[in-house]
């Protein structure tokens, strides 16, 4: 009902502002809003397969969120000056890497919290920014409270992507960024990607 | 050379500007490390032997406790709406809620805020506080430690141990709130620095409340040079 009402809002406001380029449902909260939409619409029906499955799961995730996102633009973020003089080979491999350990948690946390579909968007504040805007969101928990989800978006040649999660006010990047930076410089690119895609498996079992 | 500078992880300055007192506060972060060995043992055994709703229960009836200290320092912020809502929030899970045990001011759409004399601080300009590792409760800011303890003395769990020497619940306190991160413990071990990964998640959700859930976002652009 509340993201119906929502929706209806936001086509109201697109509608009156009139965003030249974009089409409605290709700017940053409707992205998100038909994204998670989607995603915990097909978890919720098929939560036993998919509990059963987690394979399955990690595929639907890589699927439906990975267009969202701009991984390489959070591993350059997260590398920082780590980052430099590193050929782009190594720098995919980790971003790869990133990306793995994302869907995997990203699985992970949809089957504990079992969203229940009820995703709240919070009225945009301002116009959008093609270089940062950020959607504000709440997902409802079982238990009764709310967890705080923002996302950092900017406009591609692709379009609008993701490139930071911010859950509780706790930056993906930067809390990476912090973890990654000085591991790279005092092991290398390389140690560190065979780190993560351990950690990885570690995760997952 | 500055690469050289952060080899290895141990009593660095990897953040001298928000953590001058790293060192002291590694210090700190093993023994409280230490501690733990005896700590995560009884709070693995409390979640596994008491039920779900008992635990929730309690997890809310001490959120409900903190609830006086959040009402002052509404007040002391000028925030004279939310202190009624809290307040009238306190009355209902006290009384309908058996001591605030049940959450029943959630089920009835009144929010939550929480306040205490550290943001209160901040938000009176002291906004930049060295980062502080304590003993048993962790981390922490020296504004916020002093807060803490300031705050002790109108929250009912400190005003029975001012008061009356009684700690039970201060102990139970501890055991809830450590079955809480058990979670959270795989995510630290794994990581490459822990001590930096707990000062980071802890400093960035401290801000997150200062700012009522709306702080600045990180400067994205300073990353992509730095």
């Amino acid at each position: 009902m509340k993201i119906r009402t929502m929706l209806l809002l936001l086509f109201i406001c697109t509608f009156n502002t009139g965003l030249e380029a974009d089409s409605p449902e290709d700017d940053p909260v409707s992205l998100i809003i038909n994204t998670t939409n989607r995603i915990f619409t097909e978890v919720d029906q098929n939560l036993n397969q998919y509990e059963a499955n987690p394979e399955a799961l990690e595929s639907l995730v890589r699927t439906d969120l990975l267009p969202l996102l701009d991984v390489h633009y959070s591993a350059r973020l997260i590398l920082g000056r780590a980052g430099r003089g590193i050929e782009d080979e190594k720098i995919d491999a980790f971003a790869d890497a990133m990306i793995e350990l994302l869907v995997n948690r990203y699985a992970t946390g949809l089957l504990l919290f079992r969203s229940q579909g009820q995703l709240i968007v919070l009225p945009q504040r301002g116009e959008l920014n093609e270089k940062l805007t950020r959607v504000r969101t709440r997902v409802k928990l079982p238990s009764g409270g709310e967890a705080p989800i923002d996302y950092a978006f900017h406009k591609t040649a692709e379009g609008w992507k993701a490139f930071d999660v911010i859950v509780e006010g706790i930056s993906y990047v930067s809390t990476y960024r912090n973890q990654i930076m000085p591991d790279v410089q005092a092991n290398g690119i390389d140690s560190v990607v065979a780190r993560l895609t351990a950690g990885e498996l570690e995760v997952a079992e | 050379m500055l690469m050289t500078a952060c080899a290895g992880t141990q009593s660095r300055h990897t953040d001298p500007e928000n953590d001058p007192w790293e060192g002291f506060n590694r210090k700190v972060y093993s023994f409280n490390d230490g501690m733990d060995k005896v700590v995560r043992p009884v709070a693995v055994a409390y979640g596994k032997i008491m039920p779900d709703p008992f635990q929730r229960g309690v997890g809310n009836f001490f959120r409900n406790l903190d609830a006086p200290v959040t009402i002052v320092n509404q007040v002391l912020q000028a925030k004279f709406k939310q202190g009624g809502v809290s307040a009238g929030r306190f009355l209902v899970n006290s009384t309908i809620g058996l001591l605030g045990f049940f959450d029943v001011a959630t089920k009835m759409g009144i929010p939550f805020y929480n306040e205490d004399l550290g943001q209160t601080l901040a938000t009176w300009g002291y906004d930049h506080s060295r980062y502080l590792m304590l003993p048993f409760f962790g981390p922490s800011t020296f504004r916020d430690g002093v807060s803490r303890y300031a705050d002790s003395f109108y929250h009912p769990v400190g005003a029975a141990i001012h008061g009356y020497n009684r700690w039970g619940l201060l102990i139970i306190r501890g055991i809830d709130l450590r079955a809480r991160f058990l979670a959270q413990d795989a995510e630290l071990e794994q990581a490459y620095d822990p001590y930096v990964l707990m000062r980071d998640v802890w400093m960035q959700n401290r801000q997150y409340q200062i700012y009522d859930g709306d702080p600045p976002l990180a400067d994205y652009d300073l990353y992509l040079e730095d």
